[in-house]
């Protein structure tokens, strides 16, 4: 789980999750294990089947995703405007890419 | 398609049996030597790709090819094990659809999307639902549950004195948010049109989203 794989411990080092190794969000494809960053410019808290999920909408200079986590209505550090990365498995909903409980990493302005 | 089933019981089987022969690729997971010795030796179900391994693992999810398949079923006896190779087929691998079953009905509030279900069965509800269908005529049967609850069909065995007997559908006063998917009259299904006149005894399958049950209950059953 990309959740699990995130929780480090204390003697290894953190793996970089940042440019150079992200993808431009036009360059996604549903399906691919990717890493985009962009800026968060939207968030909802929405309720799924009347149980808490945060979405938020992130947007770099070629697209935007949105990231869904389930079970929660906010994450410490995200915030609007925020820049973050997100690691994860992204599938097509409508006309946009969405991951589902991916990881992330909040990155500095 | 490319299909997964976690868990090699007699429902993961069969499945695997049916879906194999209507032309799909099927791979059978279980955690049981075992089950999987035999079903490699005998064959059974014919065609069917094993595998040894925990379907709540990544790796064997990964090994079997999620990340390609179109579907998983998560079948296992275990709604916690259903649960979690549903999610995961849906956080790692992006599985467009993911099938679990329910096994003990007091859990089926779980199977949704929060654990990335998108289709939930459950034997003991479905049992109810067929049940409830034969002995009941002239009330209003719920049978099937799609997107969460949003959608339903949902059956209703035309009693005397129902208000609908004699009409022709468009006259019915249905919402909008509901259709007549079909009709089953003297065993034949009548496919519904605007002018078709429904009779006593037809079984008249709805189709139902939103909150318009009532409104819908009331057109058929009075």
């Amino acid at each position: 789980m990309s959740l699990l794989r995130r929780k480090q411990r204390d003697d290894q080092p953190v793996e970089p999750l940042a440019p150079p190794h992200c993808t431009p969000i036009a360059e996604t494809e549903p399906r691919q294990h990717v890493c985009v960053t962009g800026k968060v410019i939207r968030m909802t808290a929405r309720p799924t089947s009347g149980q808490p999920a945060l979405a938020i909408s992130i947007s770099d200079d070629t697209g935007t995703v949105t990231a869904v986590w389930t079970g929660r209505r906010e994450i410490g550090g995200v915030t609007l405007g925020r820049k973050i990365a997100i690691d994860g498995v992204p599938v097509m909903r409508g006309d946009h890419l969405e991951f589902t409980n991916p990881g992330y990493t909040l990155l500095p302005r | 398609m490319n299909v997964i089933i976690a868990g090699a019981g007699s429902v993961g089987r069969y499945m695997a049996g049916q879906l194999q022969d209507s032309g799909h690729s099927v791979t059978l997971i279980d955690n049981d030597s075992k089950v999987v010795t035999q079903g490699r030796a005998t064959r059974t179900p014919v065609g069917v790709t094993w595998c040894l391994g925990d379907a709540c693992e990544v790796a064997t999810l990964k090994s079997v090819g999620a990340a390609q398949a179109d579907v998983v079923a998560a079948v296992t006896g275990d709604d916690e094990d259903n649960l979690v190779v549903s999610l995961l087929s849906k956080q790692e691998f992006a599985v467009p659809r993911v099938v679990a079953r329910v096994n003990n009905p007091k859990n089926e509030w779980m199977f949704n999307d929060m654990w990335g279900v998108d289709v939930s069965v459950s034997t003991p509800h479905l049992l109810t639902g067929l049940v409830e269908e034969a002995v009941t005529v002239g009330s209003f049967v719920r049978l099937l549950s799609l997107e969460g609850g949003k959608a339903r069909l949902a059956e209703v065995t035309l009693a005397a004195g129902s208000p609908a007997i004699a009409k022709e559908l468009t006259d019915l006063g249905l919402p909008r948010e509901s259709t007549v998917v079909a009709v089953l009259r003297d065993g034949h299904v009548v496919v519904p049109r605007g002018d078709t006149v429904l009779h006593q005894g037809d079984e008249v399958l709805v189709l139902v989203s939103g909150g318009v049950e009532d409104d819908v209950r009331r057109a058929l059953v009075g």
